[in-house]
């Protein structure tokens, strides 16, 4: 198991091989665990189920992993974002009526980002402009659709649109230029 | 080609249904532009989960996590077989109104309730009642000169069933409605027991029921002009 590579270890695990799931979760649960925890505002019951339920994706999903289309760990990452919206959306609805009372558009504030920053991206984002900034803690970390964050903006849809476009391109910069020093 | 290009954003963001996905990268193939975009956002894209802090994974998640799945999978694959059954059920259900369906298991406890029973009573006799032979008669022809008919009488019992069965060579053929007619002789009265006729090589078999403690002192054999004899007609051929 240890020589296998991720798709051939997802090809056992296809098969139903327990151990290939077991080198999968030794392999990547650092990453995925740091991922989720930061998406679940250290919440550790929610990630530890978050959690569950992507190994579970993993195990009974239909859909392979193909090489060709890309690293595993973008494969993993996006499984695993999606799983922790849906897993979102589906408390959101359970307590829509105490948040809509607390409803603001404030600066998303995340438990583990308060910690040291020494990670690259991080000080990537944190040199673009504010709103964008935002839009990709909302979008991306918070699980907000672009439609919804439009609606909470209270801005046009393809304003948030051309702003994510520009926070990417930004970003892009902005991490090229770290790799240059 | 405007409007594709716009589906770049959320097709980046995973917010396009499957349809409009598999839209917009067909559309990539063909647009240099959109290539050369999504190549560039998709870096920072991709590099926005790299944001988190690693942390300490805690020892027990793996059990957690693990026997989460491998316990869920056991019930899943244990469910899927349900409702494989439940689905022939249905399907089964559909091929029948109620009545067919009554009418059917009836019918199928008929079966097996009479295949029980058949079994059984075969059993039963089969290890019970074995078939004996209580007696053997040899027949000899009537006339005593010459050669003619012989053969052997038996008879059978089986538990309370008695059977007389008759065998008998070197018989002349019969004409038209002619029949040999086997006489059961007893305290000088005849009574019928059967008739026969024999085959090419004049060889005759008969079979025949004995009434409940019906008992006989001779059998004779006699050429009978047809079936309807109630006492001897014709000539005897042979007897006991």
């Amino acid at each position: 198991m240890k020589e296998k590579n991720a798709a051939e270890l997802m090809r056992l695990v296809n098969e139903k091989h327990n151990e290939a799931l077991e080198e999968l979760y030794e392999r990547y649960i650092k990453l995925v665990y740091g991922f989720v925890m930061k998406f679940c505002n250290g919440d550790e019951e929610m990630t530890k189920e978050v959690i569950q339920l992507v190994f579970l994706r993993l195990w009974t999903t239909n859909s392979h992993y193909d090489p060709l289309q890309g690293g595993f760990v973008n494969w993993l990452l996006t499984i695993t974002r999606n799983i922790c919206i849906d897993y979102l959306r589906k408390e959101n609805r359970h307590t829509q009526r105490h948040q809509e009372e607390h409803e603001e558009i404030a600066e998303p504030v995340n438990v583990i980002d308060q910690r040291v920053n020494t990670n690259v991206i991080e000080k990537a984002k944190n040199k673009l402009p504010k709103a964008q900034k935002k839009l990709i803690d909302l979008l991306y970390w918070k699980g907000y659709s672009l439609s919804e964050i439009a609606q909470l903006e209270q801005q046009p849809i393809g304003t948030i649109k051309s702003r994510l476009h520009q926070a990417l391109k930004g970003l892009r910069k902005q991490l090229e230029l770290e790799d240059l020093k | 080609m405007r409007r594709d290009c716009d589906y770049l954003i959320p097709y980046i963001a995973n917010e396009l249904k499957e349809s409009e996905n598999v839209a917009f990268e067909e559309h990539m193939k063909n647009c240099a532009e959109c290539q050369k975009e999504y190549k560039e956002l998709a870096k920072a894209w991709n590099a926005l989960p790299f944001e988190y802090k690693e942390i300490d994974v805690p020892e027990s998640l793996k059990g957690e996590v693990l026997g989460f799945v491998f316990e869920h999978d056991k019930g899943s694959s244990e469910e899927a077989f349900m409702a494989k059954i439940r689905k022939l059920f249905v399907l089964f259900k559909s091929q029948f109104t109620p009545v067919s369906t009554s009418i059917l298991a009836i019918l199928l406890l008929a079966i097996v309730g009479l295949g029980i029973a058949n079994v059984q009573e075969r059993g039963h006799q089969a290890q019970n009642n074995p078939i004996e032979i209580v007696a053997t008669i040899p027949i000899k022809s009537a006339n005593q000169s010459h050669s003619g008919p012989t053969g052997i009488a038996y008879i059978v019992q089986q538990g309370s069933e008695k059977k007389l069965i008759l065998q008998v060579h070197e018989l002349s053929g019969v004409e038209g409605s002619q029949v040999y007619q086997v006489w059961l002789l007893k305290n000088g009265l005849r009574e019928n027991g059967g008739i026969f006729k024999p085959d090419e090589n004049g060889s005759g078999v008969l079979t025949y029921q004995l009434a409940e403690g019906q008992t006989f002192d001779q059998i004779g054999i006699t050429v009978e002009p047809d079936s309807n004899s109630t006492q001897p007609r014709g000539e005897k051929v042979a007897g006991s």
